[in-house]
């Protein structure tokens, strides 16, 4: 060796960053465990399936009645009732963007779709409560016009942009080559969209959603003002209900630290964050199998 | 090529989402100019907020500020983990198993909701440390929020430069840790630092942490660190809340977006920088 205070150098930087980069992605594991453990007494004492599946939230009675099989429900509706409004707008602009759009008006569009996802949550939030809650007072005659479907309508607005941004970047990377053959073939630039290059971009497609889906689940403020925050077990889309971020942002700051409510706050957020992992993780799985098919 | 009827309807399908898309921004947009517009003043950006309920006069300075300490001390503490986990990923740990590791780690991070890290921050910082609410508990719970938002981008801003760099610098002998910090960095510097205000932008707007950690309904936002502060996102939720006063909320959500899409457009004319250099 020529130098060997370099080579040392060199290895001390290298572990350096090698061990920054490990302590501090650890973070993620430090969090779970750390909340796994201020919810641990709901677990041993009340039961994870008691927890789950009771329907009656009353922290502060004695006995304390918690389950969040309510909460559960409400997520499931609005963050799927997202979906199933964004899906459609979502994918249609994306193959817009990627496929049928004029140049200029694509160059409008992109920026404009980035734009949409910097707009905060809060903001959306107040814009669905300050107008559509209202329009749907006024229009259908109601006491209070939040609902799943409102919180849904908003949220739908909010994962549009994570739609398109994902599905247009798997419509562009398959191969120039079907369209060049379709061309050739004669076929119909909408027909090849449908049938070749939808289909082959698949994946990424069905990647996007379950994206958008995550984060719908995991959305706090827009669902907080709009949702009617009711502890009930909700019945349809236009009932009112409070998801489980909601329920958390609300009662953290008046739940006394280290008593049973507090504690299953802190379960409830477990549970949030398992739903949220867990749906990431399936569709790891359904995309590799699918991958392995083709 | 002859069209058919459901050439004709999937082209109308494609069409109107495209152009629905640019017409919601735009209503949101012009909506909040026309609600709220007209209360943006100089007074309203300067003052403190006062009357009762409190926020129906004055204005939103304590919160313009509070922010600005939340989103500054979030980046001061998520800057050098990001930075250093972007470097290991790209320079130093390409196909490794520990970086594949770490990869799934930030890309799950990115996907915890915030409010989750709100919860977290809540229980460490808040009650157990002993900080209160705080802008202390209010910065970490932001920075761990936006710490996979700077490593992604950090990191894809260092692979996007020319292999050949590192390759030359290699073969000529070159220290790996000169070629980063001499090449490799100065060229990513657009790059990242797009990644970086996209991060500040997204810890301006974000509620749900803060909310239980850091956010006051008064507070004079001084900045000291043991402090709870007001923030322009709580701040607007309050005033819709509490139906304080509806003008000053839409004057609010008004600042808090011209805000945080100026730094979202400053981090795009930046990307569009890096790629002009990478070409």
């Amino acid at each position: 060796m020529i130098n060997l205070g370099a080579e040392l150098k060199e290895k001390i930087i290298s572990f350096i960053i090698i061990g920054a980069a490990t302590v501090s992605s650890l973070l993620l594991l430090a969090m779970l465990i750390y909340i796994l453990r201020e919810s641990w007494p709901i677990w041993s004492q009340i039961g994870v399936s008691a927890f789950l599946t009771g329907s009656t939230w009353r922290p502060l009675n004695t006995p304390p009645e918690i389950g969040i099989l309510s909460m559960i429900a409400s997520t499931m509706w609005v963050a799927g009732g997202a979906l199933l409004i964004a899906a459609p707008l979502g994918i249609g602009c994306a193959v817009f963007l990627a496929e049928f759009a004029p140049s200029s008006l694509a160059a409008v569009l992109r920026p404009v779709v980035n734009m949409l996802t910097g707009i905060p949550s809060v903001v959306y939030g107040f814009l669905g409560a300050a107008v559509l809650v209202k329009f749907f007072e006024v229009k259908f005659d109601l006491a209070s016009g939040e609902s799943l479907f409102a919180a849904s309508l908003i949220l739908a607005i909010m994962v549009i942009p994570f739609i398109i941004a994902n599905s247009e970047a798997a419509l562009r990377s398959v191969a120039s080559e079907y369209r060049h053959a379709g061309i050739a073939l004669g076929v119909s630039k909408p027909y090849l969209t449908m049938r070749v290059l939808v289909p082959l971009a698949r994946k990424g497609m069905l990647g996007a959603l379950v994206l958008a889906f995550g984060r719908a689940m995991g959305e706090t403020m827009a669902v907080l003002m709009l949702a009617g925050n009711i502890l009930r077990f909700p019945g349809s889309w236009f009932d009112k209900g409070e998801p489980l971020a909601a329920l958390i942002a609300l009662e953290l700051g008046s739940s006394i630290p280290g008593s049973f409510h507090y504690q299953a706050l802190f379960a409830a957020g477990l549970v949030l964050v398992v739903m949220v992992i867990a749906v990431n993780a399936v569709i790891n799985l359904l995309l590799n199998r699918i991958q392995n098919e083709v | 090529m002859k069209k058919t009827m459901i050439d004709y309807l999937l082209m109308a399908w494609f069409w109107s989402s495209g152009l629905l898309i640019l017409v919601i921004l735009l209503a949101i947009i012009v909506y909040l100019i026309w609600r709220g517009g007209a209360f943006v003043n100089l007074e309203f950006i300067l003052e403190s907020p006062s009357g009762f309920p409190l926020g129906t006069e004055g204005g939103i300075f304590p919160a313009i500020k509070g922010t600005l300490w939340l989103i500054l001390l979030a980046l001061v503490l998520s800057i050098v983990p990001g930075l250093m986990t972007a470097i290991y990923l790209s320079e130093y740990g390409r196909s490794g198993r520990l970086a594949a590791f770490i990869s799934l780690l930030v890309q799950s991070m990115a996907g915890v909701p915030s409010i989750i890290t709100g919860l977290f921050v809540y229980a460490l910082g808040v009650v157990t440390l002993g900080w209160g609410i705080s802008l202390l508990a209010g910065g970490l719970a932001l920075a761990i929020m936006v710490f996979p938002v700077i490593v992604v981008s950090s990191r894809n801003a260092l692979l996007a430069i020319d292999e050949n760099y590192r390759l030359v610098a290699s073969s000529l002998g070159v220290s790996k840790s000169y070629t980063l910090y001499r090449i490799i960095l100065p060229r990513a510097i657009p790059g990242i630092l797009a990644g970086i205000l996209l991060a500040l932008g997204y810890a301006a707007g974000a509620t749900a942490p803060i909310m239980v950690t850091a956010a006051a309904i008064i507070a004079s936002s001084s900045g000291a660190l043991l402090e709870p502060v007001m923030a322009l996102p709580y701040h607007l939720y309050i005033l819709f809340t509490e139906h304080s006063s509806i003008h000053h909320a839409y004057a609010t959500a008004l600042v808090l977006v011209c805000l945080v899409l100026f730094l979202n457009i400053l981090a795009l004319s930046l990307s569009s920088l890096q790629e002009r250099i990478n070409r």
